[in-house]
């Protein structure tokens, strides 16, 4: 996503830009293509969006539809406006396009011109409240409604709505005597004061079919009238210049086959406004930077994605290298090369260590290990660090501490023995670096007491049918179905009959106390889920799966598990492979890692899928995903940009600084000072990433950001900075204890005898892991010029632990 | 990484909002427009003194000295220098200013567990499912200092400061840890007072130390971009400016320390937390703090409520806001600082076994002043027992709405969940708007 700072930054750095606003290039088009190829128009509301699209002899596509020039043969038929194509009177004729010397023809046909077509509620009248705003959570569709006024979020409940326009407010919203005293419309067209504002304008099409609507009696709507099936959204992906426009046309396809023009009555999202923004009409428009938009469209509850790429105007050809060490990088140079951005060089030996090592267990390189690896002459020796690493014991502690977080493993919630039995199996669940499908699968089914087996303590962070669903679709399948709980996702397919179906696998998980704040999770017998608002009983399946049978007979959550964890599922596999991608590479494919939906897009799907397919290949071994991502070129690109990638931070051109997460850098910190931290009633020398309780009592890891724990994903922890952090960093009195413990680092090396030289070269291999460069021995020289070494050296390790260079990985 | 378009309000999300249709001309014009008036808000301040335990309404602001004995209590109500407002003869010293401050009777909210009942107060949003007697972050929406830390002024100080402790429900929520608040995390009356790393360790000089920072300028001297591409790099960046300056202006970093106020001012307040953390609270305004949170407990009177009211509570209470209003009148603050002594909730009107009152959210009082509120007034009223308001309701959503609009913040701001939902700082609460008249 680039942001506004980017482009600020961009304005001064680019010549492309500073030169001023770029013209989109004249393109020869060798022909033309209009959509739809025949227009058909039956009744007085009805319209169709043109669009028109110029070929190029190298069959590159534009869009031309704002720009073409149209004529009707027979000009009583119809008329078009701004590319909108609407009857006059019943007949044919033919529309003819024209552009830079070419020309289409296309049919057209209009039909009942004369009537209103009939009105129904739901599929005519609910979309146009969405589309107007009036349903939304902030208005109407607030819990409590606006000024009396209340309609369902986003149209869930139609029948409470049509209730509420009929029924309520004594007849003043609708008025069938004089359509046009209806506060409905006075408010929307805001010619009565409205909280709301003007929503549309008197004579629009909306006004016109909620006229059409009062005026036929406000008719419910036949019930057996088709409902919508999807949506067809076109065109679905473009590649775009900077500052052009791209016309949406989006077509709603009914039960009977039937379609409709739906362009102007559908909603646009765009995710990042700076490359593509929308217009209500369904036209994009491009900026001055680079990079990718994916434009949502929604038309009740029915989603699309149109997906926009806008490539740097230089292209960067000379600056690429087209080396692959495996498939990563092959999918992630074709996505650079769209964009015209380069890669940038390969980080340095070091540099790579330290990743490698805070990435894939979480602690820093010991000098001795930093040396051996910068004299190891082999031309594999990258490759032979990851498979060390791997191997390390530090590993399953870290990626247990990461899953600790996931699943809320908490001590508050889960009491001491609850949160340790918990916190072990996790852990010994990358020990033995167990399958993920397999313990997944045991952790959803698992029974038994909460003191002697840890993963049943999952049924006792969550509690109620609900939040398992909101839990396990959110950790495992990345789908967030808190929305749905009470309406119908904003963006997504999910409904109440996807929530409520998933709920139904739970309904029988029992919970009994035993003694010392223990409890026996057992499953009882199955107990479907009812929808909340009509109480009737919801059919338990998986969201997006077929009902499984059978599910009377033993224990149903194994039925889910099975469908969670196979490899058809389109979900678990990508999310754990997103999730490890995000820790190594800094940013998921999918942001935020845990929210997959077909509105936000993978920034490169084929690698999504390249990463998922190889789990399942590897039968969910996780060390092998690390693996492959630990060895490829795009993780060893260095952090510095280049002058063609400065402004990307999705496309791993280079490599994303971060800040080192709160238990590794106090380890970090106790490593380097070889100064350990004491945790309250835990042994000697246990380390930040060791604890099973989040809530052992630290000040560091509180104001570093470890994770709460409050929620199934990583969002609870944070590497945003505070001013805390800084002030820590710099006055602790316990981070100057370990500075100046008299068995730390410092007062070892100086009481070895080691020279100036050699301390500086100790210190910075043992923080930053690798040897000084040239400004630290000027720094390290400057204070050893006016101080003992002891404290000389002190002064000096107090400064590295406050640089950038070690609290963030590189 | 993300630009604000002005304060607080995220551009992309800004238009992202429109687009969705959440938003109406109308909503994005005032939005601007309070924007604009961002630009223009003067440095308003605010100290939110918080009485942990809940504050029995019929003892202290809202007597009832004819509901029967068992509800009544042992206090009787006493003239003040506003003729007409009475308040329990507790508050001796309190009913010499009643002319600065104005009582508002009526506050009213369902839940009766602290926790939760804090979670409102501290936030103006309802606790949703959850436990909220833990002392961490517990914030189901962010806590009104919070909003004042991401859309107020910024000052000489951190924004968002909390004394003496870390407050149940005072955290950020989903602003992000940036704006939650510097917490003092030390009682000013202790004789050991300090604020935790904004002075060198022991033993390090002061020459050691500007060595130190000589050396670590150098080392994060900027290099070729990759840090200036880097947001985290550049936001840490940042906040090591914000603490070296806090580290080395003298003016800030002597308004932490107490100490510097002469002894007869100290024992005027009272060398008792609630006084200390009130004159700690006026120096922290005065060098540009926005919002001082004040924790005082142990007002839980479930027992002996009277002789905890009277020996243990209301004396160093009572001594301390007068002197705190006086003292900001007298330095010209008191216009420009809103000072809000709030709780969780009320206590039951009927007197209990063990001679307490237990929780009771249905009606209960709180206190402003300063920041152009009309002080010598009374708003709200309640039924012969203290029991249910009777007239002028008012939520906490309805307080938090005033705090932040006394603040030049706009409480629909509109503000995005970590699911992407777009809602209002403050849900349908509306500014009480006679405090000002």
């Amino acid at each position: 996503m680039v942001s506004l700072a980017t482009l600020a930054l961009l304005v001064s750095w680019s010549p492309a830009v500073s030169s001023g606003v770029q013209e989109a290039p004249i393109r020869d088009a060798a022909s033309l293509i209009v959509s739809p190829s025949k227009i058909v128009i039956e009744g007085s509301n009805r319209r169709q969006q043109i669009l028109v699209t110029a070929l190029t002899a190298t069959d590159r596509r534009f869009d031309v539809t704002h720009l073409a020039e149209f004529e009707f043969i027979n000009t009583d038929v119809a008329r078009i406006d701004d590319a909108i194509v609407f009857g006059i009177v019943d007949g044919d004729t033919e529309l003819l396009v024209r552009h830079s010397g070419l020309t289409a023809r296309v049919s057209v046909e209009v039909s009942d011109i004369s009537q209103y077509p009939p009105v129904n509620f739901q599929n005519d009248v609910i979309p146009l409240l969405s589309k107007l705003g009036c349903n939304s959570g902030g208005c109407h569709g607030k819990q409590s409604g606006q000024n009396g006024f209340k309609l369902s979020v986003f149209g869930f409940d139609a029948r409470s709505d049509y209730d509420s326009l009929v029924r309520e407010g004594r007849g003043r919203r609708v008025f069938p005597g004089d359509p046009a005293r209806s506060l409905l419309l006075l408010k929307a067209t805001g010619l009565k004061p409205h909280g709301g504002g003007q929503r549309t304008a008197p004579d629009s099409q909306e006004i016109e079919l909620l006229n059409a609507w009062i005026e036929q009696g406000m008719p419910w709507g036949e019930e057996e009238a088709p409902r919508l099936e999807n949506i067809q959204v076109e065109p679905t992906d473009r590649v775009l210049d900077m500052q052009s426009q791209q016309q949406i046309v989006v077509t709603a396809v009914y039960s009977d086959g039937s379609h409709r023009d739906v362009t102007s009555a559908t909603t646009y999202t765009s995710n990042s406004d700076v490359v593509a923004n929308v217009d209500a009409g369904g036209r994009v428009q491009t900026g001055t930077a680079p990079g990718e938009a994916a434009i949502t469209v929604n038309y009740m509850g029915a989603v699309g994605a149109v997906r926009v790429i806008v490539p740097r105007s230089s292209m960067a050809d000379q600056f690429f290298d087209p080396t692959v060490n495996n498939q990563i990088d092959a999918l992630v140079w074709a996505k650079l090369k769209k964009l015209g951005v380069a890669p940038s060089e390969l980080a340095d030996d070091a540099t790579y260590l330290r990743r490698v090592f805070l990435h894939a267990i979480g602690t820093l390189p010991s000098p001795d290990e930093v040396l051996t690896f910068l004299s190891d002459r082999s031309v594999d020796k990258r490759q032979g660090i990851v498979e060390a690493v791997l191997q390390r014991e530090e590993y399953s502690e870290y990626w247990g501490l990461k899953f600790s977080d996931i699943l809320m493993v908490n001590e508050k919630k889960l009491g001491a023995r609850g949160a340790y039995e918990f916190d072990s199996w996790l852990r010994d669940q990358f020990r033995t670096n167990r399958p993920y499908d397999e313990w997944v699968r045991e952790l959803i089914t698992a029974t038994g007491n909460s003191g002697k087996y840890g993963p049943v303590n999952f049924y006792r962070a969550m509690r109620t049918p609900e939040d398992l669903t909101k839990s396990i679709s959110q950790a495992f399948l990345g789908i967030r179905m808190d929305c749905a709980q009470c309406h119908h996702h904003p963006f997504e397919k999910w409904g109440q009959a996807d929530f409520y179906g998933m709920t139904g696998f739970f309904g029988g998980v029992q919970r009994k106390s035993l003694n010392s704040g223990r409890e026996l999770i057992y499953y009882g017998s199955y107990s479907p889920a009812m929808m909340p608002l009509t109480g009737d009983v919801v059919e338990t399946r998986p969201p997006g799966g077929i009902a499984p049978e059978n599910l009377e007979a033993g224990d149903p959550r194994v039925h889910l598990a099975q469908w969670m964890t196979s490899s058809e599922n389109p979900y678990f596999a990508r999310l754990i492979v997103n999730r490890i991608w995000k820790h190594f590479l800094g940013r998921g494919l999918i942001e935020p890692e845990d929210d997959f939906r077909s509105t936000n897009p993978a920034t490169n799907e084929p690698l999504l899928d390249f990463l998922a397919d190889q789990l399942i290949r590897k039968e969910y071994d996780l060390k092998a995903v690390m693996r492959i991502i630990m060895n490829s070129r795009v993780y060893q690109l260095s952090s510095k940009p280049n002058d063609t990638n400065f402004e990307d931070e999705q496309n791993y051109s280079h490599f994303l600084v971060e800040r080192i997460p709160a238990e590794v850098l106090l380890d970090s910190v106790s490593q380097v000072t070889s100064s350990p931290e004491r945790f309250a009633g835990m042994p000697h020398g246990t380390r930040a990433i060791q604890l099973w309780d989040n809530r052992m009592p630290s000040y560091f890891l509180d104001t570093f950001g470890r994770s709460e724990r409050l929620s199934a994903c990583e969002c609870g922890k944070s590497g945003e900075p505070t001013m805390a952090q800084a002030l820590h960093l710099m006055n602790a009195p316990e981070i100057d204890d370990k500075i100046s413990d008299p068995n730390g680092r410092v007062a070892g090396l100086v009481a070895a005898g080691l020279t100036q030289d050699e301390i500086v070269r100790e210190l910075c291999l043992a923080s930053l892991s690798r040897l000084p460069n040239e400004k630290e021995i000027q720094v390290a020289s400057e204070l050893f010029a006016q101080a003992t070494p002891e404290q000389a050296a002190g002064d000096f390790l107090w400064s590295l632990l406050n640089s950038y260079d070690f609290l963030f990985v590189r | 990484m993300s630009s604000n378009y002005c304060d607080g309000v995220d551009r992309r999300q800004f238009l992202k909002v429109g687009a969705v249709g959440g938003l109406s001309m109308a909503e994005v014009l005032r939005l601007q427009k309070a924007c604009a008036n961002g630009a223009e808000q003067k440095d308003l301040n605010c100290i939110f003194m918080f009485i942990v335990g809940g504050m029995p309404q019929q003892d202290m602001w809202d007597l009832k000295p004819d509901a029967p004995s068992g509800i009544r209590g042992d206090f009787d109500p006493i003239d003040t220098a506003v003729s007409g407002i009475q308040i329990g003869d507790v508050l001796p010293q309190i009913s010499k200013v009643t002319d600065k401050f104005a009582i508002l009777r009526s506050l009213t909210h369902g839940d009766s567990d602290h926790g939760r009942g804090i979670h409102t107060m501290m936030t103006g949003q309802k606790a949703g499912v959850g436990d909220f007697n833990g002392r961490t972050n517990n914030n189901q929406h962010p806590c009104i200092g919070s909003m004042v830390a991401k859309l107020g002024r910024p000052g000489g100080l951190p924004p968002y400061i909390s004394v003496p402790n870390f407050q149940a429900s005072g955290g950020p929520s989903f602003l992000g840890p940036s704006y939650g608040p510097f917490v003092i995390d030390a009682d000013p009356a202790a004789p050991e007072f300090a604020v935790r790393d904004i002075t060198l360790p022991a033993s390090v000089t002061v020459d050691q130390s500007q060595r130190r920072r000589a050396a670590l300028r150098e080392l994060n001297r900027f290099e070729r971009r990759v840090e200036e591409v880097s947001g985290q790099v550049k936001a840490l960046d940042g906040f090591y400016e914000k603490a070296y300056k806090l580290m080395t202006s003298q003016k800030a970093k002597e308004a932490f320390d107490i100490d510097r106020e002469s002894e007869a001012t100290r024992e005027r307040y009272g060398m008792t937390s609630i006084g200390q953390c009130s004159l700690l609270a006026r120096r922290l305004v005065e060098a540009g703090c926005r919002f001082v949170s004040i924790e005082n407990g142990h007002w839980d009177t479930h027992r002996r409520n009277t002789w905890s009211l009277r020996e243990l509570l209301c004396p160093s209470f009572d001594q301390a806001i007068p002197v705190l209003l006086n003292d900001l009148e007298d330095r010209g603050l008191l216009e420009s600082t809103l000072v809000v002594v709030t709780t969780e909730f009320g206590r039951t009107p009927r007197i209990n076994d063990l001679a307490g009152r237990d929780h009771w959210p249905n009606a209960f009082s709180i206190l402003m002043a300063g920041g152009g509120v009309r002080g010598g007034q009374v708003i709200g009223a309640t039924d012969k027992h203290a029991a249910e308001v009777t007239d002028r309701p008012i939520t906490p959503q309805d307080m938090t709405a005033t705090i932040l609009n006394t603040m030049g913040i706009d409480h629909k701001t509109i503000v995005h969940t970590p699911l992407g939902r777009p809602i209002h700082l403050v849900d349908d609460g509306r500014p009480v708007h006679e405090l000002f008249g």
